[in-house]
């Protein structure tokens, strides 16, 4: 096991690296000048010529991704071309509202979608099924900023301001300047209507996922034995069924992780919260190159990590699956 | 990671068989095509589907005609008018009809859906087909490009093509946002190609083939393509929904089609900044998107039922 986490570990790198190198050159081809940003009203030719050397833009492509990387590996994740600051600092600062924020809403992924699972599982074709399929199949075709709109319309606007339609109040102990405000009270106001965008959507791919192979599961022989060794329904349906069904369903959630850092994304955006998905989309469309490279890294290494989490977790749920 | 895609496909593939067998007799071919249209006419959800879908084809083929007013015409004396007689659904900040703007938001949606899947099935279609036949170094080139773009988060992948082809109005922005979902989604047809061709190229039908002389591009085209039919046909269906989504989003994040061109993600965008006041601006461009998007749904879980009776 340990010597198998370590090879997954280390195949990590080269995913990084492929990732990063990617989006260096991708950015590099879009078309514009970031330098021109940079000088703004007082561009002359002599200035561009003097900023592209100062950011080592002069450079072949190759040459600079390698310097990038250099300064990478000694913990330099290089600085803003247009604010200046160093973008680890603003990473470090903007990750965890966007992790506060993908972990809630995966809560509320699960806190729906397990139960109306079962309940449509257990209860196969009854109004409670059809209710879970419908309101599943309504929630994979709503996109996420949809639903944020509908909660505002509700939340925002319809029930008097009852929660914030934009901004964000850090958690206690999480403020990274003097002129943020931090309280739990006010964090969780802000975090709701979040974490409900992001989350309803999971829920329902994970509703439809989690009915199908519990349907499939407890039709098997193991169930049958388990109900007529005289085991009462509970155990049978959270220790046999339950978690049999949930590998297939952890695999799909794996690969739902692109669309999360989407989702992540948009939600931030609507919500505009001060998180990574604001910051690397404002990056991207300022073509601020260090900042997109640490936003191409973070979202690289969360991809691979969560896969491989995703794949650790087979030997959770199932002790059978062994990795040498 | 594949795991959960090889075995979807598997089923699939297998059930796509009795296609495939009678594939060179137009007569016993259309059986298995009848019978799966008779199931997805006894499917009420799937009924709805297609319903859906036939309704928004004809609303976009026929948007001049239906829209009251033109979709890009400023009113200034119009602006932010609460629904009427005159404006159904309102107008927006520049005065535009939002019902006109709503109908031919449907063009630009069914547009990119439909064209991005099509554009990314011929392309990663005869890749999966040439990966999965010819196997060894071919394959491993085909698909290390296609594992690079897989690697990828998919929004990342799209944004930035987004910004490098930067986007613009009218068809010519339209075909920008085709050609980046497109570009993502390539690799999923490959994929799921290549999987069945690997099952499909052992069978005897195909050796048989290979021993009468039967070329290699004719054996894929007539008795290899024909049996990785079903999952292809229901994943491009699914994959209208998702591309529509996908459309949507980029737009909503300005990365679009540009205004004046109507589409429904940048209208909902824009119009969020007045929600407070004029909360009916951002709910249809929503509807619309929710209703197309669960039309392909509705269709495509229809039809993977249909095809493939024993995934139910």
């Amino acid at each position: 096991m340990r010597t198998y986490i370590l090879k997954r570990v280390i195949q990590i790198v080269p995913t990084v690296l492929m990732i990063t190198f990617v989006v260096f050159v991708m950015m590099r081809s879009v078309p514009g000048d970031p330098v021109v940003s940079v000088l703004g009203d007082a561009y002359t030719e002599e200035d561009a010529i003097k900023a592209r050397e100062a950011y080592g833009l002069d450079q072949p492509i190759v040459v600079q991704y390698v310097i990038w990387l250099g300064k990478l590996v000694q913990g330099d994740w290089g600085a803003s071309i247009l604010t200046g600051r160093p973008v680890l600092q603003d990473v470090l600062i903007r990750l965890p509202v966007t992790l506060e924020l993908v972990v809630l809403s995966m809560v509320v992924a699960l806190v729906i979608a397990v139960p109306a699972a079962i309940i449509g599982a257990l209860r196969q074709n009854t109004w409670a099924d059809y209710t879970a399929t419908t309101a599943a199949m309504i929630g994979v075709s709503i996109p996420e900023f949809f639903i944020g709109v509908l909660l505002l319309l509700g939340f925002s606007i319809g029930l008097g301001g009852l929660l914030p339609s934009s901004g964000w109040v850090y958690l206690p102990g999480t403020c990274p300047s003097i002129v943020c405000s931090a309280s739990l009270w006010g964090n969780t106001l802000h975090v709701l209507m979040p974490a409900f965008a992001l989350g309803v959507g999971r829920a329902a791919i994970l509703t439809r996922l989690l009915r199908a192979s519990m349907l499939e599961v407890i039709r098997s022989e193991y169930v049958t034995t388990a109900r007529a060794k005289g085991l009462s329904e509970r155990p049978v349906v959270f220790k046999h069924a339950l978690k049999n069904a949930l590998i297939p369903t952890v695999t799909v959630m794996g690969l739902q992780v692109g669309f999360l850092i989407g989702g992540a994304i948009v939600v931030e955006t609507l919500f505009a919260m001060p998180g990574l998905g604001t910051f690397g989309i404002d990056a991207i469309i300022a073509r601020d190159y260090q900042q997109v490279q640490g936003f191409a890294l973070i979202t690289a290494l969360a991809f691979v990590v969560i896969n491989l989490l995703v794949d650790l977790t087979y030997t959770f749920l199932d002790p059978r699956i062994r990795y040498a | 990671m594949a795991n959960g895609g090889e075995s979807f496909r598997g089923a699939l593939g297998e059930a796509a068989l009795p296609v495939g067998i009678a594939v060179s007799s137009s007569e016993r071919s259309e059986a298995p095509l009848r019978q799966a249209i008779r199931r997805l006419r006894k499917s009420t959800t799937a009924v709805i589907g297609v319903v859906i879908v036939a309704v928004l084809l004809l609303v976009a083929l026929f948007a001049d005609a239906l829209a009251p007013q033109s979709p890009i015409a400023n009113d200034q004396t119009q602006t932010f008018a609460r629904p009427s007689w005159e404006h159904p659904l309102g107008s927006d900040q520049l005065g535009r009809d939002m019902l006109s703007r709503v109908i031919h938001g449907t063009r630009i949606s069914l547009l990119v859906g439909v064209s991005s899947v099509l554009l990314a099935l011929f392309v990663g279609v005869p890749f999966g087909l040439i990966a999965g036949y010819y196997g060894g170094r071919v394959d491993s080139v085909v698909m290390r490009a296609m594992d690079l773009i897989l690697a990828f988060p998919i929004y990342l992948l799209a944004i930035i093509l987004m910004v490098i082809f930067t986007p613009t109005a009218g068809l010519i922005g339209t075909m920008k946002v085709t050609g980046a979902i497109a570009i993502v989604r390539i690799p999923i047809y490959a994929r799921l190609v290549r999987g069945s061709v690997l099952s499909i190229k052992e069978k005897e039908y195909i050796e048989a083939s290979r021993a009468l002389g039967v070329r290699d591009p004719a054996i894929l085209a007539r008795h290899v393509l024909p049996n990785c039919l079903a999952p292809i046909i229901v994943t491009t269906t699914l994959g209208i929904a998702t591309s529509i989504i996908v459309e949507a989003t980029l737009s909503f994040l300005g990365l679009g089609t540009q205004p004046p061109t109507p589409s429904w993600g940048w209208d909902l965008k824009a119009n969020v900044s007045f929600i407070q006041a004029n909360p009916w601006l951002s709910l249809f461009p929503g509807l619309a998107i929710f209703v197309t998007v669960l039309g392909f749904n509705l269709f495509g879980d229809g039809l993977r039922d249909a095809l493939d009776p024993r995934l139910k």
